[in-house]
């Protein structure tokens, strides 16, 4: 039984089924990836985790609680965090206001006391974006844009994460960086949700691996049975017939 | 509440006003056969000019992505060319009607789209709205400047006001053809659509705007020709209703398009049929309310405050709309934000200012005191948009209808013997009513946001300062404040006391951006997915953020009260007043204290102006600056504080940031983009140079830019 | 903007100037890099397929070539002249026609409608009516249909049939099969094969790679934002899985083009 358990899940879009009976469990301490080709349905499903999207039918539970009707508000109190594909960070505050944002709602919120500012010097330090703290983010380059959404993240306290091709935009040291990140991230027992395009990063720091085609949960398992799924090679690929 | 339960609600009540009112005011005539038909052949010569209008709106709407607020004023303007031709210079209107609907409008229309709408594809909503309600300043005023509105000005009906019975209403043939030109206008638009290119080409920009560029579509004849067509179907709806209007108004032909505001709502901005429709429905309720009911005393008004309710129902029927996510590409905000240090240390230099000016005021004219302390309250009213506006994105244009109502409350809290709780308590009276409105804020976005704020302010006018409890018919008196055993009722004195509260407010405003909560409004504006999920409650911080502007709003009110001395009716908050306050909020930069500022003393310009040249030409300069105006929008749409703060800050020996940024600027702007080059213009061997080292290209490289030269 | 035109010449040889190139091109959406330097030529005559997994910037690097963003830094070239930064209306004109990813149609207009919009290009209506139905028989049976409500090949099919019935120099397609049935998929194939026999040059993005490596005369692989390999296809097969799925890092910089 993982924390997040995302439960037949479907979506429909007039009269496109954008994800259909999608089933994932991500459990705390680990990083549980979800991948697929293009279109698949990966940033519908996380819409409908966070809130943004109302799904069709299907359950979503946060550590046993069915949160399904919940408001997208409630879930970030409830401890889910996102990043998202395309940046939506808050572009014309610096990089340590998108930070303080986050971490001034849950001091409301969660009635708890800390100083906002040493925590967010701390997780930009953390996601590597401290040398960038005090530029306006929609001046940053995508890279540095991703760290302060993913500092953003963090600063809501999460349960579970969820991240949407956090490597996108960052260069191959950052990238290695991130993997080291997410690991200490599940050691301290965040549960993880990735959605990514850099193979070698998913099949390097995932526990677990579900892949979406067509909406549908085409494939479970550990990296290595996923790296042998001729199912999965056949989305990626398409019809091998006149493969070598 | 979910979509349903909350349709069901406002369906309810509009049911329930219908039957409330038409119980409340019935004049008792007979409904039979008659009367309907009465009523049906009255209501469908208004209903065709409503269409017409509506049909100007949307086409442009649609096709351009901008809502044009100047569309009665195009067709007031085009209206008084036609007298113009015909009136006084004697041309057969078989001749001036084809003349300018077909040749001036549509000349019209091109020129403003490539002179101006063709500028601000992809600017804040705010500054595309208000450089609409600019235009539509300018054509009232150049309208008044050339036509002296103190002379009479009629326009005949066609065929001299013959027609024929229908029952006993008689439908003259010029409302026979009112309805005929709608009826063909619609069919006319439909074979446009359907059957031609261009018209294909503009339903297929409403699917798909940048596939319907893929193909080859030029979006510049696209709009140009959208422009084109709105103008002329303007003309012809003002030619067709100004022989209606008593004298040619050019302020009610004007704001006779907020009916079709309304229909162009039914039909969600993009259909036609539905608009159609709706012009229908709203022509039919408003003949409805003309045949059989009667308003009198504190309701005189309603039968002008209609169209606007209607459009606010219309509103609030539209479905909700999806949470925002962030639009990428759109320009970056220069938004420096100033310490709250820098700011007191500004405003204090303002307010040291404003008091040696008034040594030089004369004590024994106060005007000039006068037209300065309401240039300030002004400024204060601007502040209010501040937050609202310009850091949380929510545009509003109802700021002086708060105000309004803070002005009756402080006058009737205490304020006619000037306590100064009742300053505060003008504030308290507006805060509820102003996070009313962050209800439809949720549901609500952008446009339809504020079309529902231009509705409000227009029924506090008409219906809000009638009630015996507000204003009433006569005059209330206001007092000045006491305060600290001080009278401000002098001049100076309150010209101080203003500029001082101004100050204060300012600095506090400053302070609430640099708070967590102004951090969550910009936030908010910036990404409203990226909020939510990091916990804000919208609903909560637009209940907080109306609150606070209607607060500030109705602060304000009580002292452009104070400043009036007296308040009777409406005078000097009227929705019209409203709107140059917004748009000299635009101007000056509506993020900034500064651009507040900025507002107040526009406004002051403009009264002194005004009142000090007796040339035509100024007179007519109330209506005319803030459309003037509109250009320096366009050439600076973050406000015009910006540059002149960056300017004043090179000057300040601590600022040398500011001057080293201003260099590296210039530097930047000074060389083209890469982007800009090829077939636009010819490729200068400059060119060359510039591509070669931006794309760091070296000999060993193949290099296209030679081959492209060489052939 | 009409000097423009430019001809596509069957007989192409190597030392002839592409018909379309891209050199040293980075862009992206807003502020999200996509492209780090992109360096590709289309030569006349030629089916060019780009390949690689989501997010590589295949569809980027189409946007750049019909115009829809321009680079940060890089060039464009049509037939050796410099268009970086044209307006993809008047690329459109010039030859260049993007049949776009998903469905490129306008669902609320008819079939007729939709082909009436090819005609922005200087081609009469009847003529595109003529192309059109003679390529793809079944929409002439459909002619009055929403677009809409055509099945999802149907459209795909009116999305081909308006770009080829405009004549253009270089065709860009982009992901034909997203979303469609394998079946479909090779039914559509069928028509860019007889679209690349009569000599169009042609950049094809593909995800299913199997299907397009038959009718592709060379291929190249994107990754990160970078042109890997570039080759006949054969020698790309091989990398493909690799790429897709996990395999170390390449390093972009030793990549000659041939």
């Amino acid at each position: 039984m993982g924390l997040l358990e995302i439960d037949e899940v479907s979506v429909q879009f007039g009269g496109l089924l954008a994800v259909d009976d999608a089933s994932i469990s991500v459990p705390e301490g680990c990083v549980t990836g979800l991948i697929g080709p293009n279109g698949a349905g990966k940033t519908t499903l996380f819409n409908v985790i966070t809130g943004l999207q109302a799904p069709s039918g299907g359950r979503v539970r946060l550590d046993g609680a069915d949160i399904t009707r919940r408001r997208p508000y409630r879930r970030a109190r409830l401890g889910i965090a996102r990043t998202f594909q395309r940046l939506e960070a808050f572009g014309s505050l610096t990089a340590r206001e998108n930070v303080l944002v986050a971490l001034e709602m849950r001091r409301r919120w969660a009635k708890s006391r800390y100083d906002s500012g040493k925590i967010a010097a701390e997780l930009l330090e953390r996601v590597g974006a401290a040398q960038v703290a005090d530029k306006r983010v929609d001046s940053l380059p995508t890279g540095s844009a991703r760290l302060v959404e993913l500092a953003r993240a963090l600063a809501t306290d999460p349960k579970v994460l969820l991240l949407d091709e956090p490597s996108s935009g960052l260069d191959e040291q950052e990238t290695d960086a991130l993997g080291v990140l997410l690991h200490e991230l599940t050691a301290d027992g965040l549960a993880v949700l990735l959605v990514e395009h850099d193979m070698p990063l998913v099949m390097e720091a995932c526990t677990h691996i579900s892949v979406l085609d067509f909406g549908r949960i085409i494939a479970e398992g550990t990296p290595a049975e996923i790296q042998a799924d001729p199912s999965v090679q056949r989305a990626y690929l398409g019809t091998a017939k006149s493969a070598s | 509440m979910s979509q349903r339960w909350s349709n069901l609600l406002v369906w309810a009540g509009t049911i329930a006003f219908i039957v409330l009112v038409s119980k409340a005011a019935w004049a008792g005539n007979p409904v039979n056969g008659t009367s309907l038909t009465n009523l049906v052949v009255l209501a469908l010569p208004v209903a065709g000019i409503i269409a017409m209008s509506a049909t100007g709106l949307v086409v442009v709407y649609t096709t351009t992505g901008v809502f044009n607020f100047a569309q009665g004023a195009i067709g007031m303007f085009l209206a008084y060319v036609d007298w113009e031709l015909t009136v006084a210079h004697g041309l057969p209107q078989a001749v001036a009607l084809p003349l300018v609907v077909l040749v001036i409008a549509p000349l019209l229309g091109i020129g403003l789209d490539r002179a101006i709408m063709r500028h601000l594809q992809g600017k804040q909503l705010v500054v595309q709205l208000m450089v609409t309600v600019g235009l539509l300043f300018a054509f009232v005023g150049l309208a008044n400047m050339i036509w002296n509105q103190n002379n009479a000005h009629s326009m005949p009906q066609l065929f001299a006001g013959k027609g024929f019975h229908i029952g006993d209403v008689l439908l003259t043939w010029h409302r026979f053809i009112t309805i005929m030109v709608a009826v063909a206008l619609a069919i006319g638009l439909r074979i446009l659509l359907v059957r031609t290119r261009i018209g294909i080409a503009m339903r297929a920009v409403v699917d798909n705007r940048d596939l319907a560029a893929l193909e080859g579509a030029r979006s510049s004849v696209l709009s140009s020709f959208a422009w084109a067509l709105g103008c002329s179907v303007a003309a012809l709806a003002g030619i067709l209703i100004a022989p209606e209007t008593a004298d040619m108004s050019t302020t009610t032909l004007t704001f006779l398009i907020l009916t079709a505001f309304a229909a162009a709502v039914v039909g969600r901005l993009r259909s036609l049929p539905l608009t159609y429709l709706g012009a229908i429905i709203l022509a039919l309720a408003t003949q409805w309310m003309a045949s059989f009911l009667r308003f009198s005393d504190r309701w005189t008004n309603v039968p002008d405050a209609l169209p606007t309710i209607m459009l606010f129902i219309v509103l609030l029927l539209l479905p909700r709309a999806e949470v925002q996510f962030a639009r990428i590409g759109q320009i970056r905000r220069v938004e420096r934000v100033s310490s709250v240090r820098d700011t007191a240390i500004g405003l204090a230099a303002f307010v040291a200012f404003m008091a040696i000016l008034t040594l030089f005021l004369s004590s024994s004219d106060p005007t000039n005191t006068n037209r300065l302390a309401l240039g300030m309250c002004t400024a204060l009213l601007a502040l209010s948009l501040v937050p609202l506006t310009g850091w949380a994105g929510q545009v509003s244009l109802a700021p002086l209808a708060f105000a309004g109502i803070g002005a009756v409350a402080y006058t009737r809290l205490g304020g006619a013997h000037g306590s100064v709780w009742a300053v505060f308590l003008a504030a308290l009276v507006t805060i509820p009513v102003g996070a009313l409105f962050a209800f439809p804020a949720m549901r609500l976005q952008g446009l339809y946001l504020a079309l529902a704020t231009l509705a409000f302010a227009a029924m506090v006018e008409e219906v809000f300062y009638t009630q015996p409890f507000a204003v009433g018919p006569g005059e209330r008196p206001v007092a000045r404040l006491h305060l600290l055993g001080i009278d401000f009722s002098s001049p100076k004195s309150f010209l101080i006391l203003v500029t001082v509260v101004f100050g204060l407010c300012g600095v506090g405003v400053v302070a609430l951006r640099r708070s967590p909560f102004g951090r969550r409004l910009v936030a908010l504006r910036d990404s409203e997915a990226a909020s939510v999920t990091v916990g804000v409650n919208i609903l909560e911080t637009k209940l907080a953020v109306f609150a606070l502007s209607a607060g500030i709003a109705g602060f304000a009110g009580a002292f452009y009260a104070m400043s009036f001395g007296t308040l009777n009716n409406a005078q000097g908050f009227q929705m019209i007043a409203g709107l140059p306050v917004v748009l000299a909020l635009v101007i000056g930069g509506v993020g900034f204290v500064a651009g507040a500022l900025f507002a107040g003393v526009f406004g002051f310009v403009t009264l002194f102006v005004q009142d000090n040249w007796h040339i035509s030409l100024w007179i007519a300069l109330f209506y005319l600056a803030p459309g003037l105006a509109v250009l320096g929008i366009i050439q600076n749409p973050s406000g015009a504080v910006v540059p002149i703060g960056e300017g004043f800050a090179r000057l300040l020996p601590w600022r040398k940031d500011a001057k080293q940024e201003y260099e590296e600027m210039t530097a930047a702007a000074a060389e083209p983009e890469v982007g800009e080059l090829g077939l636009e213009r010819p490729f200068a061997e400059s060119d060359v140079l510039l591509v070669d080292r931006e794309l760091g290209i070296s000999n060993d490289v193949p290099r296209p830019v030679a081959a492209a030269r060489s052939s | 903007m009409t000097s423009m035109q430019a001809v596509p010449t069957p007989d192409a040889t190597d030392d002839e100037v592409p018909i379309l190139q891209l050199a040293a091109v980075r862009a992206g959406y807003g502020r999200i890099d996509v492209l780090h330097g992109i360096d590709l030529e289309l030569r006349a005559g030629e089916v060019f397929a780009l390949l690689g997994p989501n997010g590589a910037g295949k569809s980027t690097t189409l946007a750049v070539c019909s115009g829809q963003i321009t680079p940060s830094t890089g060039g464009m070239f049509l037939c050796g002249r410099d268009v970086t930064g044209v307006a993809p209306d008047a690329l459109a004109r010039a030859g260049v026609c993007l049949i776009p990813e998903g469905r490129g149609i306008f669902p609320n207009l008819n079939v007729l409608e939709n082909l009436r919009m090819a005609t922005f290009t200087g081609h009469s209506f009847s003529q595109v009516l003529d192309l059109a139905f003679a390529q793809f028989p079944r929409l002439g049976e459909r002619r009055k249909q929403t677009a809409g409500t055509l099945s999802g090949g149907e459209q795909q099919m009116l999305s081909m049939a308006r770009a080829l019935a405009t004549e253009p120099a270089v065709l860009l397609i982009d992901e034909l099969s997203m979303g469609l049935a394998p079946i479909i998929v090779e039914e559509l194939y069928e028509h860019v094969r007889r679209i690349a026999a009569s000599g169009l040059s042609i950049l094809i993005v593909e995800q299913f790679a199997h299907e397009i490596l038959g009718l592709a005369d060379r291929a190249g692989i994107m990754l990160h934002g970078r042109l890997l390999h570039t080759g006949p296809p054969a020698s790309i097969a091989d990398e493909l899985a690799d790429a897709y799925l996990g395999a170390e890092h390449e390093t972009p910089a030793a990549h000659p083009s041939q």
